[in-house]
């Protein structure tokens, strides 16, 4: 039985969620700050929300990235599967701004 | 919606470190302690606290699977094909989440939290590992290094369609009630499923992310989600999620379960009161 090797998968998805949080926080760390401290709200509603966004989108990042590696290895099922994950969230983005 | 000030952040902030502390050591998202505080404590609608537990599920999943991956620990597999079926029912929990008054969303809550904790207690005892390190776990299975019986532990994914359910039925509770679901798949994954706890909770951590931005982004769209809140809650899970995961490899399984059977009964009990009003 061979089970095929996903630790080129593995260390992709570690680094696509590592660099999402890391950016995410950052925004949303110096937004708060910024929104707290009073003063420049605009930009501080900007970053809030530009983490949010980037927050959210790490895990999509994170399906498109084993979406491509699948396609890699010509493991054909699970690049199915992942692409329907990612219509599935196409569908939430859909239903949350109709 | 509340009236955002520092005091309330800060609190906020602090509702993060602990629940993003219990989350990682349990292995769940922390939701499930976060959004009865900003619910019941705070008296935030249960909307809006679904949404800013959602957005800390997400955070909570991203560091904790990013710092696990190379482990093996995580079922990559497995935890893509269930997420097939997870984000399928994230998507329909947070389109429903918009028709349903709050007291039915807290019973909902308070039956889901109970239903949990009774199924963690009454599978205490079991391992689910194969003790034959060259046995076969199969294209879904998986082996890892286990330092509780100090080897590798390898098992197979049994009954795939009940695992499946479970996990469509977890992305649709989470999108409901902003949790990120685990509560439901990491107990059916354990007990029906043949996966160790450890493995079940890592692949189901790694898997709420995915789930709960099917959440978040229809609460977000819909303007529920309270950015400066949300932050808040996202950098104290952050803190955290990064302390309870130094102590949560070392600490022993069954006293894992119990804590959090415990937990869930208080949590559960709490919800219905408040749903009489």
């Amino acid at each position: 039985m061979v089970t095929s090797d996903d630790s080129r998968l593995d260390r992709a998805v570690g680094r696509v969620l590592n660099v999402g949080v890391t950016a995410s926080s950052a925004c949303l760390a110096i937004g708060l700050g910024l929104s707290m401290l009073g003063g420049t709200a605009g930009a501080a509603r900007l970053l809030l929300n530009v983490g949010l966004v980037v927050l959210m989108a790490t895990p999509v990042g994170r399906v498109i990235i084993s979406v491509s590696e699948y396609a890699f290895e010509r493991d054909w099922v699970f690049v199915s599967l992942t692409t329907i994950v990612l219509l599935e969230l196409v569908g939430s983005l859909l239903a949350a701004f109709r | 919606m509340p009236l955002v000030t520092s005091t309330l952040a800060a609190i906020v902030f602090g509702a993060g470190v602990v629940a993003g502390g219990l989350g990682a050591l349990l292995g769940i998202g922390g939701g499930v302690f976060l959004v009865p505080f900003l619910n019941l404590a705070l008296n935030f609608p249960f909307t809006a606290a679904a949404a800013i537990s959602l957005t800390t599920v997400i955070a909570t999943s991203s560091a904790v699977s990013a710092g696990r991956t190379g482990k093996h620990l995580i079922n990559l597999r497995l935890g893509m094909l269930l997420e097939v079926a997870t984000v399928a029912g994230s998507l329909l929990g947070g389109v429903t989440a918009q028709f349903l008054a709050q007291s039915t969303l807290q019973r909902l809550f308070g039956i889901v939290a109970a239903v949990v904790a009774v199924v963690m207690v009454s599978r205490i005892g079991r391992r689910n590992v194969i003790l034959d390190q060259a046995a076969d776990p199969g294209v879904l299975g998986g082996r890892f290094y286990d330092e509780d019986s100090g080897g590798v532990v390898a098992y197979r994914v049994k009954r795939l369609p009940v695992a499946l359910f479970a996990s469509f039925l977890a992305g649709d509770v989470s999108s409901l009630l902003g949790i990120g679901g685990g509560v439901i798949k990491v107990p059916a994954l354990n007990a029906w499923c043949g996966v160790p706890l450890r493995a079940a909770a890592a692949t189901s951590a790694f898997m709420i992310g995915v789930t709960a931005t099917g959440g978040a982004v229809i609460y977000y769209g819909h303007g529920q989600l309270i950015p400066s809140l949300a932050a808040a809650a996202v950098l104290g899970v952050q803190v955290g999620s990064w302390s309870g995961l130094r102590i949560g490899d070392k600490a022993p399984v069954r006293w894992l379960k119990l804590l959090m059977a415990a937990v869930l009964v208080v949590v559960s009990v709490l919800m219905f009161m408040h749903s009489r009003g």
